[in-house]
């Protein structure tokens, strides 16, 4: 009956509710920081900001994948090692001469893909929980990364324009790992908001029922989501490379609840079909600044851990209630 | 017998949902040793009145007595602490538990804290025996028991709570004739030791065979109450459909003719044990109605035209090419051509929180798109030509579609749909819980867009819609098309006894053979 008794609210009220994470998502960045500059002037500085603006934007990178696909109601848990897999593949062709250093980065973001893909498979056409499926090419893609450097010893050295793409400076002042994610996060917002990919997105998250007797291609699209995902993640393990100067077995671990907690943070609903790309940069943000601000503090390993968890359980508490009450 | 004291009495029983009266006014006895149906049209209030009986909605007036004694009862536990068991028309059971601990599930024999293995089992065991399903082992898993089995473990789970009246909510519906035989053996025992049982089914042979009494209800109220065998089918059927306020339907243009060639041909179309055989055509300008009683395959055939259900076998042709449609994805194609309006459009028509622009362009997006990238101008216009047209009443098109009544968004449902101007156009029970108004608008909707060349196919559970509506209705029973009725042999009387699969005038027994035992019975009840 409630539905029947149509309230018509005023638009400008369902925006700002809607918005809601995203206005707090800010105003918790606003916070860390006048919370940071007690510690040390240091922290209202351009410098630092600059520079983690420039660490959020690996973050930023793989959690557009990630929104992706839990805007379609799924969730992609191999960021990890899909991410190593992206950073080794693209270090391993560095060392087929100037072609394989010229491919580097697009190799690298094509076995990201390729294995997001056969989740994609696995999730839209054989109906395993995405939750199994990406787990398990987590796992399938760790043991073909340890048997790939078990046996020899390849390269794992950035090539030059990997490095180049994470640590340069194009424009001034501005690091580049800022730029690709400006890059890439104005395509994904022109890939949801005007494509009938990123309408159909939506649709599926939000009921896939009812985008499939619509006529959506639902399964192709869920396969391809996974496949972006992985090329997302894949790509961030490419610029941490560059970053770090090389791969290793074990850089993709620090990222998956990150990129989670990140776009959820950022309001997108982790049922699916509801989020908008600025609430996941807000996210991105927030989690990068927190993380930096709990060791600035100089507390333990473990109270980090401890302080972080914490802080992401309440923010998510605070969205789900409000969720609850409509 | 029937002089005694009632078991349960209930009288001026009222309950309203939102406007509408499910019960007024409703009374009933029901006796010890004795078996009571109840008979009426989908929403004539019978689920209600169960419901009202057994605790699971409180009535908004009247009184019950159990023994001569007031009672309400709270919820369904206090029911059944009285000795009130209701099985519903969908199984209830846990498939991935066992007989015993789906029998025993609600209230378990404890030792110590802990459920009791032994006496659970016990206790399971002589529940089966009364059920008639001694052959079921009790560590048998449900899931693994072919659906008579597990009817028979959920009448075990109902006497278990050892009652002393049982609800039988179309509990034959999903059973074989050889089943339905044992279970009315089962039940007739159970009525010989004193039970008393309320039966409600749309099997009119099944009612022979078992009612000692009927009641007959329509529209919440009750019509009559009468010895099993005092009336004729005819009779009854009369009863059920009553004289009622009929809604407004636009004129039936004179039908297309015979020759014009079908937009739509299915051949033998098979889906499983749900549908069988089922051929059927419809041509440009043809509304073409889908009858029978709920649940009879109509919706499964919607869908299985539709491309929805895998393993369909049989021919489809569109405009005598024949084609094979296997996903929503080809039936909308412009090659086909084809619009399903589905049934709940909650879950099926609508994404509920999305705006009601982008609900409206979904299903035409490629329409709207060069390149996958959508034309937001070309995309607006469309919608607001749509919401002018069907006269959709929004506050602007990017509030949620959940926001807008039921009916306005059942429009929205078809409008998404009209989009891509279909040539043939399913509808599965479109004005279920609308209002009248908006009804009369879809039905003059219908009479527009066939009279425009679409081929129409409509099924509805409101026989009123199926007589104004349509120029054909197929009645369907147990998965196949049993009835066709042309023109003026649309009636609610031939409507209601091809839907209970009876035949008002001689000669209609033949083609009963998956009913067996039973139907032998069947219109020889006077």
């Amino acid at each position: 009956m409630k539905q029947d008794t149509a309230t018509p609210q005023a638009p400008m009220l369902l925006h700002l509710r809607a918005n809601l994470p995203i206005v707090i998502s800010f105003a918790c960045i606003i916070l860390l920081l006048l919370l940071g500059s007690l510690y040390s002037e240091n922290f209202l500085s351009p410098d630092y900001l600059i520079q983690q603006l420039k660490v959020a934007s690996f973050l930023g990178v793989i959690a557009t994948g990630m929104m992706l696909i839990i805007l379609m109601g799924q969730i992609d848990l191999s960021v990890p090692w899909l991410l190593t897999t992206g950073a080794m593949m693209a270090s391993a062709a560095t060392a087929f001469g100037p072609a394989g250093e010229f491919l580097a980065v697009p190799f690298g973001v094509f076995c990201g893909f390729a294995m997001g893909m056969v989740s994609g498979v696995g999730v839209a056409y054989l109906r395993i929980p995405a939750m199994i499926v990406t787990l398990a090419m987590n796992v399938i893609a760790q043991g073909l990364m340890v048997a790939y450097t078990g046996g020899f010893s390849p390269s794992d050295t950035a090539s030059s324009g990997m490095r180049y793409l994470a640590t340069g400076n194009l424009i001034g002042g501005v690091p580049n790992a800022i730029l690709v994610w400006i890059g890439i996060g104005a395509l994904a917002v022109f890939v949801l908001n005007r494509t009938t990919f990123g309408r159909a997105v939506y649709a599926i998250g939000n009921r896939e029922s009812a985008a499939f007797l619509s006529g959506a291609a639902t399964q192709r699209l869920m396969m391809f989501g996974f496949g972006i995902s992985g090329a997302l993640a894949a790509f961030g393990g490419v610029l941490l490379a560059g970053y770090a100067g090389k791969a290793a077995q074990s850089m993709g671990d620090a990222y998956l609840l990150p990129s989670i907690a990140a776009v959820v943070l950022g309001g997108t609903s982790i049922l699916g079909g509801r989020g908008n790309y600025l609430g996941t940069v807000a996210g991105v943000i927030l989690v990068t600044l927190l993380q930096s601000i709990l060791s600035v503090m100089q507390i333990a390993e473990f109270g980090r851990q401890i302080i972080y968890g914490l802080v992401i359980v309440t923010m998510l508490l605070l969205y789900g209630r409000e969720r609850a009450l409509r | 017998m029937a002089d005694g004291q009632a078991l349960l009495r209930m009288e001026g029983i009222s309950k309203r949902y939102g406007g509408v009266h499910a019960l007024e006014d409703a009374h009933l006895d029901v006796h010890a040793g004795r078996v009571h149906a109840i008979l009426g049209e989908n929403g004539a209030g019978k689920s209600t009145l169960i419901k009202v009986m057994s605790g699971v909605v409180a009535p908004d007036q009247g009184r019950m007595y159990l023994d001569g004694r007031e009672v309400s009862f709270a919820n369904p536990a206090a029911a059944n602490r009285a000795g009130i068991v209701c099985i519903f028309q969908e199984l209830s059971l846990i498939p991935d538990l066992s007989v015993a601990d789906n029998i025993i599930a609600s209230n378990p024999p404890t030792r110590f804290g802990l459920i009791d293995r032994r006496a659970q089992r016990r206790l399971a065991e002589e529940a089966l025996v009364k059920a008639g399903g001694e052959d079921i082992h009790p560590r048998a898993r449900v899931g693994d028991l072919p659906l008579s089995r597990q009817q028979i473990v959920e009448i075990a789970k109902a006497l278990a709570r050892k009652p002393r009246l049982l609800i039988l909510d179309e509990a034959t519906s999903a059973l074989t004739a050889a089943d339905v035989t044992r279970v009315m053996a089962v039940l007739k025992r159970l009525r010989s030791d004193g039970m008393a049982l309320l039966y409600i089914s749309h099997r009119m042979h099944e009612i022979a065979e078992l009612a000692d009494e009927c009641t007959v209800f329509r529209n919440g109220r009750n019509v009559e109450s009468y010895e099993q065998g005092a009336k004729t089918d005819n009779e009854v059927v009369e009863m059920m459909i009553g004289r009622e306020y009929r809604h407004a339907f636009p004129p039936k243009p004179p039908r297309p003719a015979e020759e014009t060639p079908p937009a739509l041909a299915v051949r033998n179309l098979s889906w499983t044990d749900k549908l069988s055989d089922i051929s059927l055509e419809v041509r440009p300008g043809e509304v073409v109605g889908l009858g029978g009683l709920d649940g009879q395959g109509q919706r499964d055939l919607l869908l299985a035209l539709f491309g929805v259900l895998r393993g369909v076998t049989g021919e489809i042709a569109i405009d005598g090419r024949p084609m094979a449609i296997d996903s929503p994805r080809q039936a909308k194609s412009a090659d086909v051509g084809m619009a399903l309006i589905p049934e709940d459009r909650k879950t099926e028509g609508l994404m509920l929180p999305m705006s009601v622009l982008h609900n409206l362009s979904f299903a035409a997006l490629g329409r709207h798109a060069r390149f996958g990238i959508i034309d937001r101008q070309a995309e607006a216009t469309s919608v607001d030509e749509m919401i002018r047209l069907l006269a959709i009443r929004s506050n602007g098109t990017s509030i949620p579609v959940s926001a807008l009544s039921g009916g306005n968004q059942q429009k929205v449902v078809i409008a998404k749909w009209l989009m891509l101007s279909p040539r043939i156009i399913l509808l599965n029970d479109p004005t279920r819980g609308i209002d009248v108004g908006t009804k009369q608008e879809i039905y003059q909707l219908l009479r527009k867009l066939s009279g425009e060349g679409a081929a129409i196919i409509l099924y509805s559970t409101d026989y009123d819609e199926l007589i104004g509506c349509c120029d054909r209705v197929l009645v369907m029973y147990d998965g196949t098309i049993k009835t066709e009725l042309a023109g003026d042999e649309i009636t609610e009387h031939a409507l209601i006894s091809s839907a209970l699969n009876i035949a008002p005038q001689a000669g209609a027994a033949t083609g009963e053979a998956g009913h067996a035992p039973v139907s032998a019975a069947s219109g020889s009840v006077a």
